[in-house]
């Protein structure tokens, strides 16, 4: 029953997005493709965050070195977006296998700490190798190939047809992480937030665990910093600062952390909300926080966590 | 005589000027249910954490099957079958109890790292959890979160966990503790079966002498970081000195 409604709610979702791809204005698929994007960096933030236990503060970092490694091999290799995606997120898979080794030694403020130190790091590296990372002007003027594969080639160049390329990732990523959370791993992930000392006595090293877990979302993060790079076509350092790093976190936050769709839903509440107060007035930051401290207070566990609770209390009743 | 499961030599801890270990000689044999009393402060829970691997002694050597784990991490010392519980419910209180005892299933059959296969769907991990559960009695509520239930079924499912990862030597830190007649009944039940199958040797740290004196075959008491007595529980009575700083008013009745 309640794996049924699962899948009625993502086929729905699916349509959803295939008909915005088909029929929407020039704007409403930029922002549906941000949503889509924010989605993959917030959802793999969520492995390391709601399923571990562990905060990091550095995550943008990766999503930075996904699109400066989209953006190089773009320019000095190959423009193929499959290749250039993939080498965006090796590259953050690498760095995050170099930095997790160092942090996962730490849990709680620690780790947090660290995250953020080796995230400024990455930052100054970008904003100071001028020669490789342009300096605080950063990469401009990515163009998007064609996906050639072998006897025909798919074109993204317009916003419209890039969309779809977005899409599929996105519903990759979805399905991905859904089937780590049902997984032998996403369990241990679990443990470890619940318990990391009886996880470590039920046999499992648990700093290797951590170490996995910071790797797979970082990833992700590269993968996301990958489409957003091919979607603006430049990028700058700051998708290395802190304050992005922020993003994922709050994301996480608003949807609900211990949920698989929280993510989704704050990245939407995220950038539709972003997009509506910035009409009005530049403080965006000032009233997203007062929309955030509302949603912090009012509903526990989130957006969906709160909302499951209330329609479970709605349908108990006779 | 039973072959030497664990053996501790010249094991020494101080936590500043308090000693906890001083020159601690033993060895368990499998299959031997022993008891480890004493006093509060004797150093009875120390030992257990640095048999076990959560705190490095000062000096000595530990061995297990006959292979030094003095600095092995918990881990692998759990995999190579030493396991314990601990003395306040230590779960995953927001996991249900299926999922509890599926991590250390899915640990000792070396699943854990599979990331894309269904946990639920692997009918050897369903088994073997649900035959844990069934033993503990917990099996009709394998879909609670653990954070739910009574105290005395999360000290009932403590020691599944602990049980669930097929240990050799298992440590159990005070199991009785906190548990009403029914749980403390089928805890000592388990505990009983599982030694005569040959599956499990016990060792228990335990406060309620009733426990002490019915279940073990040896018991050996601390006291202030030293052993002050070792044998059965008939000789261990008998000895005037743990009668002095512990047994005293207990036994004299």
């Amino acid at each position: 029953m309640n794996r049924y409604r699962t899948y009625i709610a993502a086929v729905l979702v699916l349509c959803v997005l295939v008909g915005i791809g088909l029929f929407s204005s020039r704007f409403v698929l930029y922002l549906t493709m941000r949503v889509m994007i924010l989605s993959i960096f917030a959802m793999g933030y969520n492995i390391l965050f709601g399923r571990t236990g562990l905060l990091s503060f550095g995550h943008a970092a990766f999503y930075a070195v996904g699109a400066y490694g989209t953006a190089l091999c773009s320019m000095h290799l190959h423009t193929h977006p499959l290749l250039v995606i993939l080498a965006g997120a090796a590259a953050a898979a690498l760095f995050a296998v170099i930095i997790g080794f160092f942090c996962v030694r730490h849990t709680e403020i620690y780790f947090a700490m660290l995250t953020l130190a080796f995230g400024m790091l990455v930052f100054s590296l970008m904003w100071n190798w001028r020669t490789v990372t342009g300096g605080d002007d950063g990469l401009s003027g990515i163009v998007r190939g064609s996906i050639s594969l072998g006897f025909f080639a798919i074109p993204i160049m317009k916003d419209s047809q890039y969309y779809f390329f977005v899409l599929f990732c996105f519903a990759v990523s979805v399905l991905l992480i859904h089937r780590i959370y049902q997984s032998p791993f996403g369990l241990i992930l679990a443990g470890i937030r619940e318990n990391h000392i009886r996880t470590e006595f039920a046999g499992l090293g648990v700093k290797r665990y951590r170490l996995a877990a910071f790797v797979v979302s970082g990833t992700f993060a590269g993968l996301a910093g990958s489409l957003g790079l091919l979607l603006e076509s430049n990028v700058t350092p700051f998708a290395a600062h802190w304050s992005h790093s922020a993003e994922p976190v709050l994301v996480s936050l608003m949807g609900g952390l211990e949920t698989f769709s929280g993510p989704i839903v704050g990245s939407v509440l995220f950038v539709v909300l972003r997009e509506l107060i910035e009409r009005f007035t530049h403080n965006w930051m000032l009233w997203f926080g007062l929309i955030l401290l509302a949603i912090i207070m009012g509903f526990r566990g989130g957006v969906v966590g709160a909302t499951s609770v209330l329609l479970k209390r709605f349908s108990e009743r006779p | 005589m039973n072959p030497t499961l664990l053996e501790v030599r010249d094991l020494n801890k101080a936590f500043g000027t308090v000693v906890t270990a001083r020159n601690l000689n033993f060895s368990l044999q499998s299959g031997v249910i022993t008891s480890i009393i004493g006093p509060n402060g004797a150093g009875k829970s120390t030992l257990i954490n640095i048999l076990t691997g959560l705190i490095a002694p000062d000096s000595g050597e530990i061995l297990f099957h006959g292979r030094d784990i003095t600095r092995e991490p918990i881990a692998r010392r759990v995999r190579w079958g030493l396991c314990r519980s601990f003395q306040v419910a230590n779960v995953f209180g927001h996991l249900s109890l299926f999922e509890n005892i599926a991590i250390p299933v899915l640990a000792v059959t070396r699943k854990a790292t599979s990331f894309l296969r269904s946990t639920v769907r692997d009918k050897d991990v369903r088994r073997e959890v649900e035959s844990v559960l069934n033993r503990i009695g917990l099996l009709k509520q394998s879909h609670v979160r653990a954070g739910a239930l009574s105290h005395g079924d999360q000290r009932l499912l403590e020691v599944g966990i602990a049980l669930a990862a097929k240990p050799s030597m298992l440590f159990l830190d005070e199991p009785t503790a906190g548990m009403n007649p029914v749980e403390r009944t089928r805890i000592l039940q388990n505990i009983r079966e599982l030694s005569d199958g040959g599956e499990v040797t016990f060792a228990i740290v335990e406060h309620d002498m009733d426990v002490v004196f019915s279940l073990s075959e040896r018991v050996i008491v601390l006291h202030r970081g030293q052993i002050i007595g070792d044998g059965t529980p008939e000789q261990v009575k008998a000895s005037p000195q743990v009668r002095e700083v512990y047994l005293g008013e207990e036994v004299a009745e």
